[in-house]
């Protein structure tokens, strides 16, 4: 039985990806889970694993080819076939060009949908993402009903510059009918007048990728959870002379010693004692999910935008090993270099907005998590300490609660112990 | 929250929904007072139509001998209610676990009781409140009351008639419509004396005035009474009388157009003449609560009812599946069978557009020479610019599934063109499509 295995949906918003590597070929047996090619996408490069074991049979575009989720990658033949069989797919011509295999496949792959997740309850309606793509792939005869061809003829409509409404996205009479009706209508005088003007002084740029993944994210979590934040400075004149004596040490070992280790570990602290702040609340299931583990979400400003690189199992890592981990995660970050499993399952997220400029900020929780930790820049101001006017270091420190998930009282003893921590910092490393 | 879905009722609205919602890993409750199945498996579709098929029988056994088989003797033979219902329940109780299977399959919970709608959330049942983010409601309809100025014990309602023990000898059937129209010719099939009684003008006010025609003088021709724009205002010992007429009959069925069945509620959900209101995805003025099946009067047919409740229950689960009734078949169970789909001639008109009428006789075809059933036609409506066909009628044994031959064609904008290009194997009724379009396109070749 042949298989196709389309692009599927990797996450983060991803529509599309490059061919970066081929690491199998035409006639090529697989297991499934195997890695069949390399993608870049706008935020990753991410190997793509084989769902099903069997022999490849083609392998739809060439290194450097950009191929949409829902467009197939391969095709393989099942296991349970002869070898002569196999054989026989491996000699076969080379694969027809890709537009076409996408069209003859309209109908008979609707099996492997079973990989492409949601979209896979109705195949009719949601298969083939061609149409928004009929512009450039129009090799081979576009979708449509006979009524919809024979009024495009009439009409001088090209069929293939038509986006269609119905099942599979065929084009429909109505579409014809919109489409012929749009053409006909001169453009409003007053509307062109404004676009030249606006042209001269508005630049309009598509929506990258990794923006639109923002966006949505963002959205979804503002829109979701109820946020509720809260505010506190922090005196850390000992974590200020701690990092000093050190930083020399560690710089000779090729390591930046920044505060973010420090708070880390405070927050794990903090966390692993309020474990209402390291959870996820899902209200369709009804259940709160307490994770026992600690996975740090770093906030980092790359140059595309935001991403979040997780430092993993903070709990167990040293402060060394901490910083070890944050240098090379934001530096993959920077070089566009994180894989997916690099941005997975962080269970907490710190925003150290503070390392470029900004006291408090009311941060947006990465959702599903529960909470996020805004660090805001450590300054000198003067303090009150013991009745004496002193100079004191200001760590400003910002944080926002899923209010569904975790009350106002929790969130500040969770914040006072993140104090504590980082007020005494010799308690930190030596819990 | 208990669920994820609670549906209100249990007919081929609610079950559906019930199934679909199981197979897209929804948590699905399906409250029902009665008999799951609904009125149509219960009292509607499936046991008339099962009843029918008995009646057809009985007479076409009477024409055994044209068919070569000697032996039956047409005034030995007779009727056997009892054994007939006795079928029809076998039938019934088969579907009925079918769909008791389906839905623990499916992981649907069945709930007994009556659905009172507490909140746009909660639906209360036997005392115990139950509570679900999408709640449907699928209580079906049922026919209008009938307040006629007629002793109670002649009435009969349709769920009544599965219960008689012995059937009347004279009947009168209150209304019109499809039901009404089938339970007549039920009743003249085996020999009994039937009369339709309704105050409306036509018998089949959905179908083209071809087909309500054709079975007004069918009716007449099986000796059935029809009395249009016609009221009962008394009685007597023999019958009911309308004014001045006296019509003979020991009992009268109410086969007239229905009213939804509302559940009780204690938040007001806007209707409109007696049905729920819904919007294009079938919500109430409740976004959460949606109105399936008959209860929102869009139409009153099974069919429709599934595609709501599969329509709902991609909704909700974000999945986008228009809801097109333009091609929806309409079928009669009668003899011989008559279905429709697409726009009919005065809608045709109405619409101002350009066309023409095809027929192809069942006279001329095979199949049905064989089968000794040559009463009947097939109509394409299609229109002049493009050929496209708008509209199909047909009366012949088998309309009801051919019909579903002219839903594609017309689902898919087909032409009269396609028509004539689907090769149809001989011999067969379905045929009469490929000489349709022939002689749409040209001439009809085998005529």
């Amino acid at each position: 039985m042949r298989f196709i295995f389309k692009f599927p949906d990797i996450g983060e918003g991803i529509s599309e990806g490059k061919i970066l590597e081929w690491y199998v070929k035409k006639g090529q047996r697989v297991q499934s889970g195997e890695h069949l090619v390399k993608m870049e996408t706008d935020k990753v490069v991410a190997d793509i694993p084989s769902p099903k074991s069997g022999t490849i049979a083609v392998c739809f575009g060439n290194v450097g080819d950009i191929v949409y989720v829902e467009d197939p990658l391969v095709e393989i033949e099942i296991e349970n076939v002869s070898p002569q069989e196999a054989q026989k797919i491996a000699e076969e011509k080379p694969a027809p060009p890709k537009q076409e295999s996408l069209e003859e496949k309209g109908f008979g792959v609707v099996g492997t949908l079973e990989v492409a997740g949601e979209g896979a309850y109705l195949p009719a309606s949601y298969e083939g993402r061609m149409q928004e793509e009929n512009d450039k792939k129009h090799a081979k005869k576009v979708l449509a009903t006979p009524v919809a061809r024979a009024m495009a003829k009439e009409l001088g409509v090209d069929i293939n510059h038509v986006k269609g409404s119905g099942p599979q996205n065929r084009v429909t009479k109505k579409d014809i009918e919109e489409h012929f009706s749009r053409k006909e209508k001169p453009a409003p005088i007053e509307k062109s007048e404004v676009i030249i003007e606006a042209k001269e002084l508005i630049e309009a740029v598509e929506i990258s990728q990794v923006r639109k993944s923002i966006a949505r994210r963002m959205t979804i979590s503002k829109q979701t959870a109820p946020h509720m934040s809260i505010f506190e400075e922090v005196e850390i004149s000992q974590l200020v002379s701690i990092r000093e004596e050190h930083k020399e040490i560690f710089a000779k070992k090729g390591i930046k010693l920044t505060y973010l280790p420090f708070i880390i570990k405070a927050v794990v602290q903090a966390l692993i004692r309020h474990k209402a702040l390291n959870s996820s609340f899902d209200i369709e299931k009804g259940q709160i999910l307490y994770k026992h583990y600690y996975n740090i979400g770093i906030a980092v400003d790359a140059p595309d935008g935001l991403v979040v690189p997780v430092i993993r199992n903070a709990d167990t890592l040293s402060i060394f090993a901490m910083a070890q981990a944050i240098g090379e995660i934001t530096e993959k970050a920077r070089s566009r270099k994180l894989t997916l499993d690099d941005m997975k399952d962080s269970t907490f997220t710190i925003t150290n907005y503070g390392s470029i400029a900004g006291l408090y900020a009311v941060p947006i929780i990465n959702y599903p998590e529960v909470a996020i930790l805004g660090v805001g820049r450590i300054h000198q101001k003067p303090i009150v300490k013991k009745g004496q006017m002193c100079v004191g270091n200001i760590l400003p420190l910002s944080m926002s609660v899923d209010h569904r998930a975790v009350d106002g009282g929790e969130t500040s003893r969770f914040l006072q112990e993140i104090i504590d921590g980082l007020t005494n910092p010799v308690s930190l490393l030596l819990s | 929250m208990d669920y994820d879905l609670l549906i209100v009722g249990a007919g081929p609205a609610g079950y559906v929904a019930g199934i679909r919602a199981g197979q897209l890993g929804l948590k699905a409750a399906i409250i029902e007072k009665g008999h799951l199945g609904g009125m149509c498996l219960n009292w509607g579709c499936i046991p008339t139509k099962s009843l029918l098929e008995s009646a057809r029988l009985y007479k076409k056994i009477k024409k055994a001998e044209d068919f070569g088989i000697d032996g039956i003797f047409p005034k030995t033979i007779f009727f056997n209610w009892q054994k007939a219902i006795f079928r029809t329940r076998r039938i019934v109780d088969r579907l009925s676990k079918g769909i008791s299977m389906l839905l623990e399959k499916n992981g649907v919970t069945l709930i007994q009781g009556t659905g009172e709608i507490a909140s746009p959330t909660c639906v209360i049942v036997e005392r115990r409140m139950i509570s679900a983010p999408n709640i449907f409601l699928a209580t079906g309809s049922k026919p209008k009351n009938l307040d006629l100025p007629v002793p109670k014990e002649m009435m009969l309602e349709i769920e009544d008639l599965f219960q008689l023990e012995i059937l009347p000898e004279s009947i009168v059937i209150v209304g019109n419509g499809s039901t009404a129209v089938e339970l007549c010719q039920f009743f003249a099939m085996i020999g009994k004396q039937v009369n339709l009684v309704s105050e409306e003008e036509t018998i089949l006010p959905a179908l083209d005035p071809y087909l309500s025609d054709f079975a007004e003088k069918k009716l007449r021709s099986m000796g059935v009474g029809i009395f249009l724009k016609t009221k009962i205002t008394g009685y007597d010992k023999e019958g009911v009388l309308c004014d001045e007429q006296k019509i003979a009959c020991q009992k009268i069925l109410n086969s007239q157009e229905r009213e939804a069945i509302l559940p009780f509620s204690t938040i007001p959900i806007d209707k409109k003449d007696g049905f729920v209101k819904v919007n294009g995805h079938l919500q109430t003025n409740y976004s959460s609560i949606f109105a399936i099946g008959d209860i929102n009067g869009i139409q009153t047919l099974a069919h429709v009812a599934s595609a709501q409740a599969l329509h709902a229950v991609n909704y909700i689960k974000g999945i986008d599946s228009p809801l097109d009734y333009c091609c929806c078949p309409l079928n009669m169970y009668s003899e011989p069978e008559m279905a429709q789909a697409g726009l009919t001639e005065p809608q045709l008109k109405k619409a101002k557009v350009e066309y023409k009428i095809t027929e192809f006789p069942l006279s001329a075809n095979a199949k049905a020479m064989i089968e000794g059933s040559t009463e009947g036609i097939l109509r394409l409506l299609s229109e002049r610019k493009y050929g496209e066909v708008l509209g199909v009628q047909i009366i012949a044994p088998h309309a009801t599934d051919m019909i579903s031959e002219a839903v594609a064609i017309m689902q898919m904008e087909g032409t009269i063109y396609d028509v004539a290009k689907v090769m149809h194997a001989h011999p067969t009724t379905s045929e009469i499509f490929l000489e349709a379009g022939w002689a749409a396109i040209d001439k009809a070749l085998h005529l």
